[in-house]
């Protein structure tokens, strides 16, 4: 009995695996099996419309980097990367900052700006796809009213207006969670050292640059990367407010066109590896510093 | 306290006033135009100019939505109604089930990984909150074959397992940081009172965990509740098909009818309100633990 015993799982151990095991069942299926058929498939071709499913190696991989359209949604997306990470970053700390500052009404401050972040994004982008309104759009009449332009503008007939418009929208729903990540932070660093750093004659400025921010700084990185992460696979936005335009096509809405509108599966399987290796190698910095600092007993 | 200290903080004072009203313009204003837009009637669209309030408010866009009939440009059209509540009641009850089904995994399962030695534990529990790493369209191609296999494609069933596989990492790693905060002399009390460790952790720990269970809820909910692009593929028609694919498609080939979009959009957007307005300390202190650590 006691050498079966050794090979038989613990009480602990069964409860253990019991309780994992859903878990275990559907992250197994309807990740990690689907995940592998994508690295396997983007090797073959796979496409209801064509007979057969051949062996092609890397030729879905090559074809991709021969195809403009594919070129130009790496463009766009890298420009909505830039964009939103910089709004994102600029605009969070300064709430963060603010709501560090604020004594009274914290609480509400803090639920108002977690509200863009909490609507569906699609919702989100009906509401500034009628902002951006050439006719009756709110943008229109506020530049006008300012002086900043003579007449109404069509903002999307221009590529650059166009990626700049989807990428406000997506900063103005994804901010929040940078400034929370970076109030957390703020929120832990200990008040007296500002009070040093005034007594020692530092200004606001100086106090920012020198305790605050080399402070913050892991808040800052996981914040950095995460928006970095969301703008590489942003749709909604783009896909609501202008659709499959060449203009403003994410590399995203690439990978959707090919697959399920041409119906080229391992086509848009390969493009979503690509993909997904460029949203790794950012989050890899930001999975290896949490792991780094969680410890498994 | 010197003059000039307290000009130093009187301005200081004004300065915050001054950036939580910015703040709160920022957040606030392009939702309360979509609302401003939903009740303005369709001429009261054309003229233009900014108002904070329409000349003469109209509920005709809502009673477009929740209407038997429907009158757009002067013709007798279809109503929406039957379309609209029909999605509203998809949208509900996958993000619903979804956030059931999760928390539930996520509060047994995170507890298991925290509390219990097993074989293959902290191997499983890396693997699952890696893949959060990885984008959810990565896998959605072969999700899509394989969904039609099993004739998932358009059930509930099918809409909210993939959800499930999609936030029950998050769900998993908050939990974890729940129970791990937790001091074990709880648990061990209730041991020595010869309850055995699912017991002791139904009746001591679970109770305690409310507030991370209901942070978990909430994040679970929402994020389903805004999901696009899963449906989008997975929801083709009204069986489970939610508000986020059809608001869209209000969009008719040949006029666009903000007024009922804004009118969809604002009745879209009620549940996240509600819950950010009751329970915004939990979603707040669950969104610093998820992304803090």
């Amino acid at each position: 009995m006691a050498v079966l015993a050794r090979f038989l799982p613990s009480r602990e151990a069964r409860l253990g695996l019991t309780l994992i095991l859903p878990v275990a069942l559907i992250m197994g299926g309807l990740v990690f099996l689907p995940l592998l058929a994508t690295l396997i498939d983007s090797l073959f071709r796979i496409a209801p419309m064509k007979p057969g499913t051949p062996f092609v190696g890397l030729k879905n991989y090559a074809d991709l980097m021969g195809d403009a359209k594919v070129t130009t949604a790496w463009v766009n997306t890298a420009a909505y990367v830039v964009m939103t990470v910089v709004i994102e970053t600029v605009g969070g700390l300064a709430m963060a900052l603010l709501l560090n500052a604020v004594t009274v009404g914290r609480r509400w401050l803090l639920a108002i700006m977690v509200l863009p972040w909490c609507l569906p994004p699609v919702v989100n982008a009906i509401i500034w796809m009628w902002i951006y309104n050439p006719a009756y759009g709110p943008l229109n009449g506020l530049l006008m009213t300012v002086g900043l332009i003579d007449g109404p503008q069509v903002w999307f007939n221009d590529r650059g207006t166009g990626l700049f418009l989807v990428s406000l929208v997506h900063a103005w729903r994804m901010m929040p969670l940078t400034a929370i990540i970076l109030f957390a932070a703020l929120q832990s660093i200990p008040a007296e050292l500002y009070e040093a750093a005034r007594l020692d004659g530092a200004g606001a400025l100086k106090r920012l640059r020198q305790i605050t921010l080399p402070l913050i700084a892991p808040g800052l990185t996981i914040a950095l990367s995460q928006s970095t992460v969301f703008a590489v696979n942003l749709f909604d936005e783009a896909w609501v407010l202008n659709g499959v335009s060449m203009d403003t096509r994410s590399v995203i809405i690439q990978v959707y066109v090919t697959a399920f509108q041409n119906l080229k599966f391992s086509a848009g399987m390969a493009l979503s590896v690509l993909a997904m290796v460029v949203s790794l190698a950012v989050s890899a910095l930001y999975v290896l510093r949490v792991y780094r600092e969680t410890r498994f007993e | 306290m010197t003059p000039r200290r307290r000009i130093s903080q009187w301005s200081r004072r004004a300065g915050l006033c001054l950036g939580a009203a910015v703040m709160v313009l920022w957040s606030l204003a392009p939702i309360y135009w979509s609302f401003l837009t939903s009740i303005t009637p369709p001429g009261g669209l054309v003229s233009s100019g900014l108002r904070l309030w329409p000349e003469a408010a109209t509920t005709e866009h809502f009673a477009k939505l929740f209407g038997a009939t429907s009158v757009s440009q002067g013709n007798e059209v279809q109503s929406v109604w039957p379309q609209f509540s029909a999605a509203f009641a998809n949208s509900l009850i996958t993000s619903g089930l979804a956030t059931v089904v999760t928390v539930i995994l996520a509060a047994f399962g995170a507890w298991a990984f925290v509390r219990l030695s097993f074989p293959g534990k902290n191997v499983i529990f890396i693997a699952v909150v890696a893949t959060l790493a990885i984008p959810a369209y990565t896998v959605m191609i072969p999700l899509y074959r394989l969904m039609i296999a099993a004739g998932l494609i358009d059930t509930y069933a099918g809409v909210t397992l993939i959800y499930v596989s999609a936030f029950l990492p998050l769900a998993l790693w908050l939990m974890r940081s729940v129970y791990q905060s937790m001091p074990l002399s709880l648990e061990e009390a209730a041991w020595l009172d010869g309850a055995s460790k699912l017991r002791a952790f139904v009746q001591v720990v679970l109770p305690l965990a409310g507030p991370g269970l209901v942070a978990c809820a909430i994040l679970t909910f929402l994020s389903a509740w805004g999901q696009f692009m899963v449906p989008l593929v997975f929801s083709p028609t009204l069986a489970t098909k939610p508000l986020t694919v059809l608001i869209p498609e209000f969009v008719t080939r040949n006029y666009v009818d903000y007024g009922l979009m804004n009118a969809a959009g604002m009745v879209a957007i009620v549940p996240p309100m509600i819950l950010v307005l009751f329970l915004n300390r939990f979603l707040v202190q669950g969104l610093m633990a998820g992304a803090g650590k």
